[in-house]
């Protein structure tokens, strides 16, 4: 049999499929719409997770793969989210000495501080920290720069705004310069950052002012024993490193024995592990919602692809009439129904890629597109319509000609 | 082209056997143009189902185109059915969804055979059929005269040895039932082997040779 008549007789036989779902779109309209819905949403699992895995990587890459952070308070208070401050800036001093420890940024934060600028206010929280504060975060300004060395050791009432800050005080107009009140403590705007985006669901991290540690300890609380938290950097083993500065913590905070820490460690593998977790429940919960989504239209497909045949016995009857086997008769309803699952799973990834971005910006959650999710979801409706098609393909090819023809 | 030895066909209902085809013996050659009359139950539609390869005999021996038949799988007789065999039905039998050139074109799907330029040959067909105008119509916008030629149409396209028409003018008024018989009368002056099957007495005016079957065997079998 020559190529060319192979190839012309695929194409009659497509051509013949289509015209038969056109003539029954009133049914596989629904089936249709069933998987596109699944796929959709799987779609929408794998690229959030590839997204959440994304941004994951990028904390992790911003951080270090050598930071670790110190919290006040212990594992079993932070549950109950009861706020203690517990660490102090003697902690901080003891800690630079640890063999390993190249940089140390101490951190004071102090919630819900009104800013005011002419009529507006707006409350956010205030972070006093050293001036290694943004290039340990690798956050980089939009204008203005960071306090000098004389300002810190000064206490300089300066400090630097973070994006909300900046557009919920001053919307697009120039603040550098201009003097806000913090609390009660007038203050000179000396930079302003750059957007870094929302924190996997966490407070928004733009929604902050930094100021010199000095400033915060000694002139907003007037609390200059205590520290909220320190970020370190270590270029030593970094389970090692959080071992030695646990036993420094303990040693100085007086606890003995089985007595639980008061302060937490947190490194950036620890963030990396969270997010893993994360997209671990919502790949269990979302799947499973798809896959029924799947199964139920699937289901549907093969009830209706099941009630056509009843219909469609003077058809396949011609057909094999004509020169249709068994398996032709099989093959070309499987083919069918595979036709069907296949073009609803790409209209559910053209959905989600136009519904990818709505999706971004009301959750906050980043979507990452790749060869990977089409591949899945290609398969995915495959399957369906092959499982979906298998019952009812197999029931019309074992309808004899003669009774399909009898009528 | 065909010969039937002795074929017996029974169904069974429960334990008890009901005899349809009584021991046929039969031989048809290539060029005839045979008319097959009974009464509706007396097994002449059962015996153009196993002719037509789409029924198998309880007993007794068949050979069509010097192939015997007895234990034939599904997928070669299929073949053979797409290869030798053009089929018409009295109720047409015409796919909806399709419009009256595709029709023509459903055996192609399935065939082994070199047709060449089979839309061509399609529309050469409906054309010699006086359907010329109508081949892109769907089967519902014909009528049934139409319909009729255009199952012909299908039943020819493949180069088929044999035609099997089982009540062809059935469904239609006697005029236009004339027309498809002389449309056959055309075919078999062309060459083409041609059964007719029917319980209608006013056929036996058409065709060279008129068999006749009651209960289930042989009557007549009388030659012009």
């Amino acid at each position: 049999m020559g190529l060319f008549q192979k190839i012309s007789q695929g194409r009659e036989f497509l051509e013949e499929i289509l015209k038969i779902l056109y003539y029954y779109r009133g049914r596989v309209v629904f089936s249709f719409a069933g998987v596109a819905l699944g796929i959709l949403s799987i779609c929408i699992i794998i690229t959030t997770i590839e997204g959440a895995n994304k941004k994951a990587k990028d904390i992790f890459e911003a951080l270090g793969p050598d930071s670790i952070m110190v919290f006040s308070g212990g594992e079993r208070q932070r549950a109950a989210r009861v706020r203690m401050t517990t660490l102090t800036v003697r902690d901080a001093d003891q800690l630079q000495r640890i063999n390993g420890i190249y940089d140390l940024v101490k951190v004071y934060s102090v919630r819900n501080v009104t800013m005011r600028y002419r009529d507006r206010k707006w409350q956010t929280q205030v972070i006093g920290s050293t001036s290694s504060y943004f290039t340990s975060m690798a956050w980089n300004f939009r204008v203005g720069s960071v306090y000098s060395s004389d300002d810190y050791a000064n206490a300089e009432a300066v400090c630097v705004l973070g994006a909300k800050v900046y557009d919920e005080l001053f919307k697009d107009e120039n603040a550098i310069g201009k003097v806000i009140q913090v609390g009660k403590l007038p203050t000179k705007v000396i930079g302003i950052l750059e957007e870094k985006g929302g924190g996997l669901g966490g407070p928004n991290i733009d929604d902050r002012v930094i100021m010199p540690f000095t400033t915060v300890t000694s002139r907003i609380t007037n609390d200059k024993r205590y520290l909220s938290m320190m970020r370190l950097k270590t270029d030593r083993d970094l389970d090692k490193t959080i071992e030695d500065v646990r036993t420094v913590l303990r040693i100085n905070h007086g606890l003995q024995g089985s007595a639980d820490d008061d302060f937490t460690i947190r490194s950036s593998k620890d963030i990396l592990k969270f997010v893993t977790v994360i997209s671990g429940s919502l790949f269990l919960f979302l799947g499973t919602a798809s896959i029924v989504a799947l199964v139920v239209s699937g289901f549907v497909l093969a009830n209706l692809f099941y009630l056509t045949i009843q219909e469609r016995r003077k058809d396949i009857g011609i057909r094999r009439a004509y020169g249709a086997s068994r398996r032709g008769i099989l093959l070309s309803f499987l083919f069918e129904s595979i036709l069907i699952t296949l073009m609803g799973g790409i209209a559910g990834i053209l959905l989600s890629v136009a519904l990818g971005g709505t999706f971004e910006k009301l959750f906050d959650i980043p979507m990452l597109f790749s060869y990977k999710v089409i591949v899945f979801a290609l398969l995915f409706s495959f399957l369906t319509g092959l499982l979906a098609g298998l019952r009812p393909a197999l029931r019309a090819s074992r309808i004899e000609p003669i009774e399909a023809i009898r009528g | 082209m065909i010969t039937l030895k002795n074929i017996k066909k029974s169904y069974f209902i429960g334990e008890r056997e009901l005899p349809i085809l009584k021991g046929i013996n039969l031989e048809i050659r290539s060029g005839e143009f045979v008319i097959l009359m009974g009464v509706s139950g007396s097994g002449k539609t059962t015996l153009m189902n196993i002719v037509g390869l789409l029924d198998k005999q309880t007993e007794g021996e068949y050979e069509f185109m010097d192939v015997t038949i007895n234990g034939l799988d599904d997928e070669k007789l299929a073949t053979m059915r797409n290869l030798h065999i053009g089929f018409v039905f009295q109720q047409f039998f015409l796919l909806p969804y399709l419009n009256a050139l595709e029709n023509v074109l459903i055996p192609i799907v399935y065939s082994s055979k070199q047709i060449r330029h089979p839309r061509d040959k399609a529309k050469t067909l409906l054309g010699k059929f006086g359907l010329a105008e109508r081949i892109h119509n769907k089967p519902s916008q014909l009528s049934g005269g139409e319909q009729q030629r255009v199952a012909i149409a299908r039943a020819l396209i493949n180069d088929p040895d044999l035609i099997l028409a089982d009540e062809p003018t059935g469904a239609l008024d006697s005029k236009t039932g004339g027309e498809i018989m002389d449309l056959f009368q055309m075919l078999n002056e062309e060459g083409k082997t041609i059964i007719v099957v029917t319980h209608d007495p006013k056929l036996t005016s058409f065709g060279r040779r008129l068999i006749r079957i009651e209960d289930g065997t042989i009557s007549e079998d009388i030659t012009r």
